[in-house]
């Protein structure tokens, strides 16, 4: 079996002394190599520049850490081929997450205080990032977290408590809850049911669907929901309770393997001849299409952080196909969001001149910059990025080997975005 | 009605997972006294080594049911001759933090051989599709896992009850130096039990590939838990104690999820402090 991956010496190879060399064989510098001397002229910034970045690498969901490295490795690669960010070379160092909060704390001491990091950037679940949330203002460094979706995070934390030092790069629950809301308000479907995970995650995306919908369609009625815990294997009694409501959507917040067995089960027991309107709103998840493969039922509402094909630009084109050579899988949408976000911090610090973390947080408010996602601005009062991902349903395409998104419907982010300050009228969609 | 009937149906169905797997802990628990944490990695490798034959060597599902199980045996035998035999002796924790280390051990080989990410079995052709109940579809393989369940446990009792194997195997867990002194070889013996409980939980793997739908390095640590208190519920060490808990736990388990959807993580564990607090040992347990 051909395994395409990379192991922990590959990437310490790459990160060591080196990594110009290796990238630079590896073919990916392209011929816009930065002039070192332009840089090293004014030693502002003083190098190397270290990110510490923690996903998940153990367990069920190990596959998503594997991922995010893939992102992460070809983001320093080109960089560092390219000179570095602002002429210092970049260094990462990946720990294990192990999605449990206190050991993202551990992760993130460790890299601040022994390892010696300037930025911090991962983390996976919304649980970690609400526990690390307080400790970043003591920590002092910049945290770009790339996969947890709780809008908590920026809405409470970065906002209301004015812990400035954290950023998101990827879409937060808004996707998952409002614009959701805005695709099924179009359907003939009023009942609703869900099955999700019972965590903050699935709690808050469920909640805030039920209330957007309610805004946007007086007269929908919410009448299951099922919460399965996190490392369910065995869906079927969260679906004899869907099936025992009789409704005409269901809209699940299940990812990841979890998905992929809830999917199956589902199938099987014929839930998806019953109820004709499905949302998934991270179903657009690559590990989530290709172990679905074929079997993936057609027609299902599917969304993710980031789709590969979307946006159909050159950008985005060429760094698919890029990703595709080097590690023959199209990229996930954490990949996306860990390569985008060290380009967000070459952006930031080339344009702060410094990588100290008051400065960075400056020149990171309000910055837009180009990624394969498309264009990303970071909102100044809650630090998110805002940028479109897309809605469709899901197909068969002879050119994959597994369903893809059809019919795709793009909702401006700025449309369905919860806005500062997050509460009374004329802070959650619809905007007048 | 209609969902009554398939609430019990799911947990008969998860119940007799949870026995396949709970089968082989509770037999080398009852006649080598291990408790063996590394089961749940058997369970995995039992569940990879049967997709590898499915899909790489393009075999049939039951192909790999066969030789998958098979495969893990080798691993189970290693396990056992090599390590676990070295530290009979020794305190209990130094055997459950070998067990641990394996667990650890089987994980990363997973990952490295297989990849970290999920891989997702084709759907069976034989055995696939559903049929109706009181008007709502079951999956056919879940009515083969029923009747797997049972199966197993027939096969066990008949073994352990009604062959000579059985009585030199009983015997020897009763004590070991008495049978040692009667010319039984004993060591040789735990290894064949182990394997034969190693074969049990990689069994319960190769089952798991259509029945879970997927497969990622740590799926065996979920189960193992699972597994775990059933064993416990039933008796440390009984076979037919954890057959009764496998039940007990997938139809409770079942109507928890659907009726009392905000208890149903707690319902197993409240009912496994329940049969401490009245029958330490389990219910159908022998105090030792």
């Amino acid at each position: 079996m051909k395994k395409r991956g990379m192991n922990r010496r590959d990437f310490l190879k790459l990160t060591g002394a080196g990594s110009l060399a290796a990238a630079a064989a590896g073919g990916l510098g392209g011929g816009l190599l930065t002039p070192k001397w332009v840089w090293g002229a004014t030693p502002k910034v003083k190098g190397p520049i270290k990110i510490g970045y923690q996903t998940v690498l153990s367990g069920t969901l190990a596959g998503y850490g594997e991922f995010h490295k893939m992102g992460l490795l070809m983001a320093l690669d080109e960089i560092n081929a390219k000179g570095g960010i602002a002429g210092q070379k970049v260094e990462v160092e990946i720990r294990d997450s192990t999605l449990k909060p206190d050991d993202a704390i551990k992760n993130a001491r460790y890299f601040v205080d022994s390892w010696g990091a300037d930025f911090l950037g991962g983390i996976d679940s919304s649980g970690q990032a609400l526990a690390l949330a307080p400790v970043m203002a003591q920590l002092d460094r910049v945290l770009m977290v790339t996969h947890a979706a709780t809008e908590k995070l920026t809405e409470d934390f970065v906002y209301r408590k004015g812990v400035r030092q954290i950023f998101r790069n990827c879409m937060p629950t808004y996707n998952d809850g409002n614009a959701a809301a805005f695709i099924a308000k179009d359907f003939p479907a009023v009942k609703w049911s869900t099955v999700s995970p019972k965590y903050e995650y699935g709690f808050t995306c469920w909640k805030m669907f039920q209330e957007t919908l309610t805004r946007l369609k007086p007269g929908v009625s919410f009448v299951a929901e099922s919460w399965a815990p996190f490392g369910t294997t065995d869906f079927r009694s969260h679906i004899n309770t869907i099936m025992d409501a009789k409704p005409d959507g269901l809209y699940s917040t299940e990812w990841a393997g979890e998905l992929i067995s809830f999917l199956k089960q589902a199938k099987e027991a014929g839930l998806f001849d019953k109820v004709k309107y499905v949302m998934l709103p991270v179903g657009a998840a690559m590990d989530v299409l290709e172990g679905m493969g074929k079997d993936m039922p057609d027609n299902l509402w599917i969304s993710g952080r980031y789709y590969f094909q979307y946006p159909n630009d050159k950008t985005n084109n060429e760094w698919v196909a890029r990703f595709h050579k080097r590690w023959g899988h199209y990229p996930a949408y954490v990949s996306e969001t860990a390569y985008s976000c060290v380009y967000a911090i070459k952006e930031a610090v080339e344009k702060a001149g410094s990588k100290d973390t008051k400065a960075v947080i400056a020149a990171l408010e309000g910055m837009g910059m180009n990624s394969p996602a498309g264009h990303r601005v970071f909102r100044k009062e809650d630090h998110q990025a805002i940028y479109d991902v897309p809605w469709g349903k899901t197909k068969s395409d002879p050119k994959y080997p597994f369903k893809v998104m059809g019919g795709m419907k793009v909702i401006p982010a700025r449309e369905y975005f919860n806005r500062p300050p997050f509460e009374g009228p004329g802070t959650m969609p619809p905007f007048k | 009605m209609q969902s009554y009937v398939h609430v019990i149906l799911a947990g008969l169905s998860s119940g007799m997972f949870i026995w396949l797997v709970a089968s082989g802990l509770t037999l080398i628990f009852g006649v080598l006294g291990v408790l063996n944490f590394a089961h749940g990695s058997f369970y995995m490798l039992g569940a990879y080594c049967s997709f590898t034959v499915l899909k790489y060597l393009g075999a049939g599902f039951w192909t790999g049911l066969v030789l998958g199980p098979l495969a893990v045996c080798a691993a189970g035998f290693v396990v056992e001759r090599f390590f676990l035999r070295h530290v009979y002796r020794i305190a209990l924790p130094y055997q459950l933090l070998l067990t641990f280390a394996f667990v650890l051990i089987f994980d990363n080989l997973v990952k490295i051989v297989w990849g970290g990410g999920a891989l997702s079995p084709p759907s069976l052709s034989f055995l696939g599709g559903s049929v109706p109940i009181l008007g709502r579809n079951f999956p056919v393989y879940n009515l083969f896992i029923i009747a797997v369940g049972p199966a197993v446990a027939l096969l066990l009792w008949a073994m352990l009850e009604k062959t000579w194997y059985g009585r030199i195997i009983r015997a020897s867990s009763s004590d070991r130096e008495m049978a040692a002194s009667l010319g039984v070889r004993v060591p040789a013996l735990f290894t064949g039990v182990f394997v034969f409980g190693t074969w049990l939980g990689a069994l319960g793997g190769g089952l798991a590939v259509p029945y879970v739908g997927l497969l990622t390095p740590g799926m065996g640590e979920t189960i193992i838990i699972e597994a775990f208190i059933v064993a416990v519920i039933g008796g440390l060490g009984s076979l037919k104690g954890a057959f009764v808990g496998a039940l007990v736990i997938g139809v409770i388990t079942a109507f928890g999820t659907r009726f009392f959807p905000a208890f149903d993580m707690f319902l197993t564990f409240i009912l496994m402090g329940g049969v401490l607090l009245w029958r330490p040992q389990g219910i159908f347990g022998t105090a030792r």
